[in-house]
């Protein structure tokens, strides 16, 4: 969608309402070599994790859970779970294939066919649908940031659900 | 906006949005716009054509020189609308049904389903195993009825509202499961619709929901409107 005007009409008041920050210009890093040379990151708001870690809880009294979860990549799909605070989604679609919200498998083939230098040994995890996001943008993001740099990463794919 | 954070950081980023406007207005380095529902950034499940066609498509934007970028993904796809509980009409017949028995008779179709999909399944955020699964519902029931009531095997740590709703989460994706198994070839949108429209247990959840909204502790109404609305 979505196309706004393809929803009902509370589903699009809620989303031309969400608050989410602004801004007036992009932050930019430019590619320092190709993909095909390039170590790769995966980061998903679809609040995956694995099945013994803890969920993601609905959090009242803020505006949601700005925690995450780390996912090594060789975790298998039966491993993980999502605890994701909205309803307003899909839900069969994950059920049915990971890959639909977080593409392991897919990010393996394009490795395999060097598409993608390498793979990082992690992938993380957050909440989506955050009312406020400045605790991931000031602690828990950027402690992220650092732990894939710390693993070499160069460039992060980012997917919701 | 996390896309941000790591662009500052020194990482190059890419990936996919749902909503236009969001973007527009949060402005991350390089976005791809998809067309489809919630729930399916990469396309559809099962189909890894497509989903091999939107990370190229995502992956294509690391080669822009400035940005932001934010680019649309062509796809005629017009996903229907997913209503929630309350626009799915219930039918008469899930009225008078006892949602325990319905979870028995769901049973073995949700075994086949974890047996034909190597062991993958979505249950499992309240730590409950599914064999206990109608104690959940008795302690829902009870719960529902105004009744304080606790369940045998709350993790440690969980309050009792936050555990009601991974029960709840669990409950519904055992139904979906089962029901893909005993459905096979249903759309996501008829699975959803039967859940909420024709079974005992989205009654239970819709009554649930509505007790916990009466409630004066904000813990408690935090909860109900993810379960069901």
């Amino acid at each position: 969608m979505p196309r706004l005007e393809t929803l009902s009409e509370v589903q699009r008041r809620m989303l031309q309402m969400f608050p989410c920050m602004e801004h007036d210009d992009a932050p930019w890093t430019p590619m320092r070599k190709p993909l095909s040379e390039s170590r790769v990151a995966m980061v998903t708001s679809a609040g995956l994790h694995l099945r013994d870690d803890k969920p993601f809880i609905t959090e009242h009294q803020g505006g949601g859970d700005s925690s995450y979860r780390v996912l090594p990549r060789t975790t298998a799909p039966a491993d993980i779970i999502q605890s994701h605070v909205s309803i307003g989604f899909d839900h069969a679609s994950i059920y049915r294939d990971i890959n639909v919200t977080y593409p392991i498998d897919r990010l393996e083939e394009l490795r395999e066919e060097g598409v993608i230098g390498s793979l990082a040994d992690n992938y993380y995890s957050f909440m989506g649908a955050l009312r406020d996001s400045s605790k991931v943008y000031t602690e828990t993001g950027p402690e992220v940031a650092r732990k894939m740099l710390d693993e070499g990463v160069e460039v992060v794919l980012l997917t919701p659900t | 906006m996390l896309a941000r954070v790591f662009e500052e950081a020194g990482m190059s980023t890419t990936g996919v949005v749902f909503v236009k406007e969001h973007a527009e207005r949060t402005k991350p380095p390089r976005m791809l716009w998809v067309p489809y529902a919630f729930g399916n950034a990469l396309g559809r499940s099962g189909d890894p054509l497509i989903q091999h066609q939107v990370l190229k498509a995502a992956f294509d934007l690391l080669d822009a020189e400035s940005g932001p970028v934010l680019e649309e993904f062509e796809d005629d796809t017009m996903p229907e609308p997913l209503l929630q509980s309350s626009g799915v009409e219930r039918s008469e017949a899930a009225k008078g049904l006892n949602p325990a028995d319905e979870l028995t008779s769901l049973r073995p179709y949700y075994e086949r389903w974890i047996e034909k999909n190597g062991g993958r399944t979505a249950v499992g955020v309240s730590g409950v195993p599914q064999r206990r699964f109608r104690g959940v519902v008795r302690f829902l029931e009870a719960y529902s009825a105004g009744e304080d009531s606790d369940f045998d095997g709350r993790p440690d740590g969980v309050g009792v509202p936050q555990f009601i709703r991974y029960c709840v989460d669990d409950l519904k994706a055992f139904y979906y499961e089962a029901r893909m198994e005993q459905r096979p070839g249903a759309e996501d949108v008829e699975i959803h619709e039967w859940y909420w429209g024709e079974t005992a247990m989205s009654g239970l959840i819709v009554k649930l929901a509505e007790s916990m909204n009466q409630s004066e502790d904000p813990a408690v109404k935090a909860i109900p409107y993810g379960l069901a609305r």
